[in-house]
């Protein structure tokens, strides 16, 4: 009883339990679930998703938000796209200068709080603007369709229920979690979100680590939208625009804090897990499209909610 | 952010400085445009302007009223759409006078801040993630009961306010704006529930234990927050002349923040600026309007804003305002 | 390594905190650095450890001119400090806060083991009790501030700056603080020590600096020669004066009464009379539940059992508002900053915020004017040193910052007031004055609860005392305010509760 009482007490415990509930659940509702095709349709919609969520977990970690994950994803799609189509660049190059795009994107975030001192969220809600309004008026809201084939190829293959494109994030989150648990820098960066005064009087440069963060948020919203042109088999000047509430909604459910210092890659991953689950369910369901945003919201709460009270629980043990 | 000077200023909580830098910007960008476009003071555009400005600073007041909170309503537009399909159900379809469909939408907006601030106080769970979630929750449940289609056939008087001109180039939705204005300033200066609604955005521990209901100031500026985001609604219910389910939403986001932001009501909670909020919202509609009359591409636009708004956020930035961290 | 202040100077928008200020600090010396509230100490440690810049002057390091930047740099020069304020990373476990600056491992890896093993080496010099693997938002306040002080110690610092180490610690945790201190003393650190406490002072210290209103009054002298008198005369700039609290005034009526009172915090059978007009002291070592138990009387925490009876009603209190308007009982917090004041808000709101409704017209609107006029007599009363009745409380000195916290209760005129430790961190001067408003509290009629870990502040201030210890009263006694037969009885109730306990566990050990 003792592994189950530790096994309980951590944060994702709850998310692990309603994931294996919630599948056994759709696959009692819907026989087509439990097909080998239905997961890896599944698991393909939430590889992007996972890298949004760490996108914006990062960030989190140094107590701020980033507002401008979807708009810098949607220009690195679009200007991806634009290497791709209209410089006709190779594969590996082009990727390699999105993802640096993506970067530098977030540095300039990060330098731009730091240098001025205005919080994240008010610097990257205006940069989210002025990236969406490069989108727009470079594509006019055109998408760029020439994407090499074998790229799109990729986005669509699989190994049994497994697509190709869960394993960036698969890759991307024991080396998140090696950087923020184990390495110096990543508890620097998790100390300045934890309490930013004591980080810099124990010889910390919280800008530095306020930089890093936006960077690597920047990198991750970048190979997002990589993945999300492969999944999509163009350069769709949109991807981005839906991505605000899944990017918060997956490390909060997952026990990530708001206020900075602590976060939990493996609640965040089964956050996404779950909310995937219950998109498909309501697609293999037929259910109307326009409750899948309802279904999210009561899920987001539910789920928030009863942490909150699971912790307020043990509090009291 | 740099260490070497974390003093803060002393600073009276409603403080003119700031807002009197950010008064400068706007009459200097107005007086641009005009020189650049003369017709950008066409009591035409003046007009135009001023209506939508007049839903710029409602949408403003909205999120300020929660900031005053220390906590964030991303359901503001969601809330102003509810009560804009709401409205025009019970004008088409139920054939309410015009008056009572008006009131009775924005009661609606009331209620559901209400259950937001209910939602954030019973469970405890943050003011950001409640409202993101609520934000969808009520979107939809307005996009299942109206299946997007917009109602359009309503009561000819609805588009005639929204067209009315006073005086020849303000617009009643402006003065209406200006009302909740004046309210807003009296309630956060000198009445009881808006000054206990800072102190308890300052500091809700120590608000609570000088006998402050702390709960009950936050539920109160969620419902303040949903009325005025549901007045919102109307406005544009009343400039459209038909309830679409495309107002609001996350379109709102951007200047529900900037107005208040740029004001220099603090993210912090415990400080607002009306006046600045004002500010705030007429320095964003006279960028976009201005950029517009110069003929920047629609796509364009955007990132100008963007752009300009960064601009306007670092000019005015005044020590210590913008310096708070979420807690 | 000697560390030279020569003449810093620093401006604050509204104060000259340090006006041209020089001294030094020798190896090997424990050198005091006293003052009252707000006379620059915090400021000139600050400057010290690269927080602030000087806004002239210059500080040397053993002879070699240096300048900082940030906290790195101090820290880099072999300055560690504990601050005033606890900074830690709550999150964080202890073993990793008092090892942020340097944590042990190899190639940008963190060691865990290594951090742990050096941290409880740490930790066995000052309180062995304290888990190295605990999360830090899981200690107390206390606890806290052992942790800072083995931070300060992990840096091996050849200049160590202490500021009010020992305010929130038990005193035989001060006493380990001490003999750490002076071990690293003998080998040759320079450590700079900023206390209230005189006598501690007194005790532990070669060489005192006195500052007043950010000037040096006296620099580097030896303390050998320096009286207790002198000291104090140099600090406030007249004779230490003993607190007028005489008594004399007559019991009425009770005012609250416990009966059997368990909490959710861990109390149980609470038995306590508070009359009108009488300081009722509440005496106990850090953790004995008083504070916990003042809480729960005006509904911050659950009462479980028992009744309350105010006046000779039987309540039911469920939170601090109740208190308030139902009740008119007021708590003043040991945590001012946390909870007792709202920094950022004005000198007015705070103080008029637990009058607003009363003062309010029918459209609950306040008349500035109204407001101002109810608080004038506050600020005059208590001497609240401002320049400006809206300036924010965060810029006020401790001192003041504490008779804020008071003056808002004064200004509700509650029936009864519980007030939790109320002169930590202050200085000797504004505490008898303290003492003497709280004696005058009471001589007005109204009730008083007083929470105190200072024995001679309890002697001192209550008419009867009750010695609490783990979570229930073990002794009642009235005070004849003679500090010997106070401490007295107060020490052998607690014992006598010590033993029993043990004796208790034996039995259940035997059985
Ligand atoms: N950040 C600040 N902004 C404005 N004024 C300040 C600031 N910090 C300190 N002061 C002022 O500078 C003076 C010196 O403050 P300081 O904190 O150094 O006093 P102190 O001697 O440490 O007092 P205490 O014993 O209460 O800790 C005080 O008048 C205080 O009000
Ligand atoms: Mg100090």
């Amino acid at each position: 009883m003792i592994g189950f009482r530790k096994f309980a007490s951590q944060e994702w415990a709850g998310l692990a339990a309603i994931f294996v509930l919630g599948s056994a659940l759709a696959a009692f509702l819907s026989p087509s679930f439990l097909t080998e095709y239905n997961i890896y349709v599944m698991l393909r919609s939430a590889s992007v998703e996972l890298l949004v969520a760490f996108s914006q977990m990062i960030v989190l970690a140094i107590g701020q938000m980033n507002l401008a994950v979807g708009a810098l994803g949607g220009l690195v799609a679009v200007l991806f796209g634009a290497m791709l189509q209209l410089l006709g660049l190779p594969l590996p190059l082009a990727i390699l200068i999105a993802l640096l795009i993506g970067i530098v994107g977030g540095f300039i975030n990060g330098l731009l709080t730091t240098r001025t001192g205005i919080n994240g969220f008010i610097i990257t809600l205006a940069t989210g603007s002025a990236f969406t309004g490069i989108n727009l008026g470079l594509t006019e809201s055109r998408p760029f369709h020439g994407i090499p084939v074998e790229f799109v190829a990729l986005g669509d293959s699989r190994w049994s229920f497994v697509p190709a494109l869960l394993w960036p994030p698969l890759i991307v989150a024991p080396l998140l979690a090696i950087f923020l648990y184990r390495t110096k820098s990543g508890r620097k960066l998790l100390a300045v979100g934890g309490n930013m005064r004591a980080a810099e009087l124990s010889g910390i440069s919280a800008n530095a680590m306020i930089i890093v963060a936006h960077a690597i948020s920047g990198g991750l919203a970048g190979l997002a939208a990589v993945l999300a042109v492969s999944q999509l088999g163009a350069a769709q000047p949109e991807i981005g625009s839906t991505w605000l509430l899944i990017s918060f909604a997956g490390p909060i459910i997952g026990g990530t804090a708001l206020a900075g210092g602590y976060v939990s890659i493996l609640g965040a991953m089964l956050a996404v897990l779950v909310i995937a689950l219950i998109e498909n369910m309501l697609v293999l369901m037929k259910v109307d499209p326009y409750w899948v945003r309802f279904a999210l919201g009561g899920l987001v709460l539910v789920t928030v909610g009863v942490n909150r009270w699971r912790a307020h629980q043990m509090g009291r043990n | 952010m740099s260490t070497t000077d974390l003093a803060p200023t002393p600073r009276a909580r409603f403080e003119i400085a700031p807002q009197l830098g950010l008064a400068i910007i706007v009459g200097l960008l107005v007086v641009v445009f005009a020189w650049k476009q003369p017709g950008f003071v066409s009591s035409f555009n003046l007009f135009g302007m001023g209506r939508s400005l007049a839903v710029d600073v409602t949408v403003g007041f909205s999120q300020m009223a929660v900031l005053a909170t220390g906590g964030m309503n991303l359901a503001v537009g969601s809330i102003g759409v509810c009560s804009v399909m709401f409205a025009g159900y019970l004008m088409q379809d139920l054939g309410l006078p015009v008056p009572l469909a008006f009131l009775l939408a924005v009661m609606l907006g009331g209620l559901l801040g209400w259950l937001n601030g209910f939602t954030i106080v019973r469970s405890g769970v943050n003011a950001f993630i409640v409202t993101l979630a609520s934000a969808n929750l009520y979107s939809g449940a307005m996009l299942i009961l109206t299946k997007a289609q917009p109602i359009n056939v309503l009561p000819p008087i609805v588009s005639s306010i929204g067209s009315y001109e006073i005086l020849g180039y303000a617009s009643p939705a402006l003065v209406v704006a200006l009302v909740i204005g004046l309210a807003l300033y009296v309630f956060y200066r000198y009445s009881v529930p808006g000054k206990e609604t800072l102190m308890a955005g300052a500091n809700a521990r120590a608000a609570s234990m000088s006998g402050i209901a702390v709960s009950r100031s936050i539920i109160l500026a969620h419902v303040l927050s949903g009325v005025l985001a549901g007045v919102a609604g109307l406005m544009v219910v009343a400039r459209v002349g038909a309830a679409m389910p495309a107002v609001g939403g996350e379109d709102w986001l951007l200047p529900s923040f900037l107005a208040p932001v740029l004001g220099g009501t603090a993210l912090a909670g415990g400080f607002v600026s009306v006046v600045g909020t004002f500010l705030g919202a007429m320095l964003v509609t006279v960028i976009r309007s201005g950029l517009l009359f110069v003929n920047i591409s629609n796509f364009w636009l955007q990132l100008f804003l963007g752009l300009f708004l960064l601009a306007a956020v670092l000019a005015q930035r005044y020590r210590g305002l913008f310096r708070m961290r979420l807690t | 390594m000697r560390l030279s202040i020569v003449n810093v100077s620093k401006t604050f928008p509204s104060v000259k905190a340090l006006d041209d200020v020089s001294m030094e600090f020798a190896p090997g010396e424990v050198h005091a650095l006293m003052g009252e509230n707000g006379a620059g100490k915090s400021t000139l440690l600050k400057i010290v450890t690269g927080l602030y810049r000087p806004d002239a002057g210059l500080l040397k390091l053993d002879g070699e001119l240096v300048e900082f930047f940030s906290p790195r740099d101090a820290l880099a020069a072999g300055i560690g400090a504990v601050h005033q304020e606890r900074n830690l990373v709550p999150r964080f476990s202890v073993g990793e806060n008092i090892l942020l600056e340097h944590p042990p491992g190899r190639r940008g890896f963190i060691d865990y083991g290594a951090i742990y093993d050096r941290a409880r080496v740490l930790l066995e010099l000052l309180d062995p009790g304290i888990d190295v693997r605990a999360e830090v938002a899981t200690l107390s306040v206390a606890q806290m501030q052992i942790v800072e002080i083995a931070k300060a110690l992990s840096l091996n610092a050849r200049v160590l700056l202490l500021d009010e180490p020992t305010a929130s610690i038990t005193d035989h945790e001060a006493e380990a603080l001490f003999k750490v201190i002076a071990r690293l003393k003998a080998e040759g650190v320079a450590i700079v020590f900023v206390s209230h406490k005189l006598d501690e002072v007194l005790t532990i210290s070669d060489r005192v600096t006195v500052l007043r209103d950010g000037r040096v009054m006296a620099s580097g002298e030896a303390i050998a020669e320096m009286s207790r008198r002198r000291l104090v005369s140099l600090m406030i700039g007249r004779e230490e004066r003993i607190a007028d609290v005489a008594g004399g005034a007559k019991q009425g009526k009770v005012a609250l009464e416990l009966r059997e009172i368990a909490t959710s915090y861990g109390h149980s059978g609470i038995n306590l009379r508070l009359h009108e007009a009488e300081i009722l002291g509440l005496y106990g070592l850090v953790g004995a539940g008083r504070s916990e138990l003042a809480r729960s009387i005006i509904g911050d925490g659950r009462i479980t059992g028992g009744a309350i009876c105010v006046g000779d009603r039987p309540a039911r209190i469920r939170n601090p508002n109740e208190a308030l308007r139902r009740h008119r009982i007021g708590y003043v917090s040991e945590d001012r900053k946390g909870e007792g004041l709202v920094l950022s808000h004005s000198i007015v709101s705070n103080i008029a915020v637990t009058i607003w409704r009363r003062i309010a017209t029918r459209l609950w609107l306040i008349p500035p004017v109204v407001e101002r006029n109810a608080v004038t007599p506050q600020v005059q009363r208590l001497a609240i040193k401002s320049f400006s009745l809206d300036q924010t409380v965060d810029t006020l000195s401790g001192g003041n910052q504490q008779k804020v916290s008071l003056a808002k209760w004064l200004a509700a005129k509650t029936d009864i007031l519980l007030i939790d430790e109320p002169t930590v961190g202050i200085d000797i001067k504004t505490k008898v004055e303290l003492h003497e408003l709280i004696a005058q509290i009471a001589r007005d009629g109204a009730a008083v609860l007083l929470i105190s870990s200072d024995m001679a502040e309890m002697i001192t201030l209550a008419d009867r005392i009750l010695v609490m210890h783990n979570f229930a009263v073990v002794g009642e006694f009235v005070n004849d305010r003679i500090y010997e037969n106070g401490s007295e009885a107060i020490m052998s109730a607690i014992h006598a509760a010590e033993k029993d306990r043990k004796h208790l566990h034996d039995r259940a050990a035997i059985a």
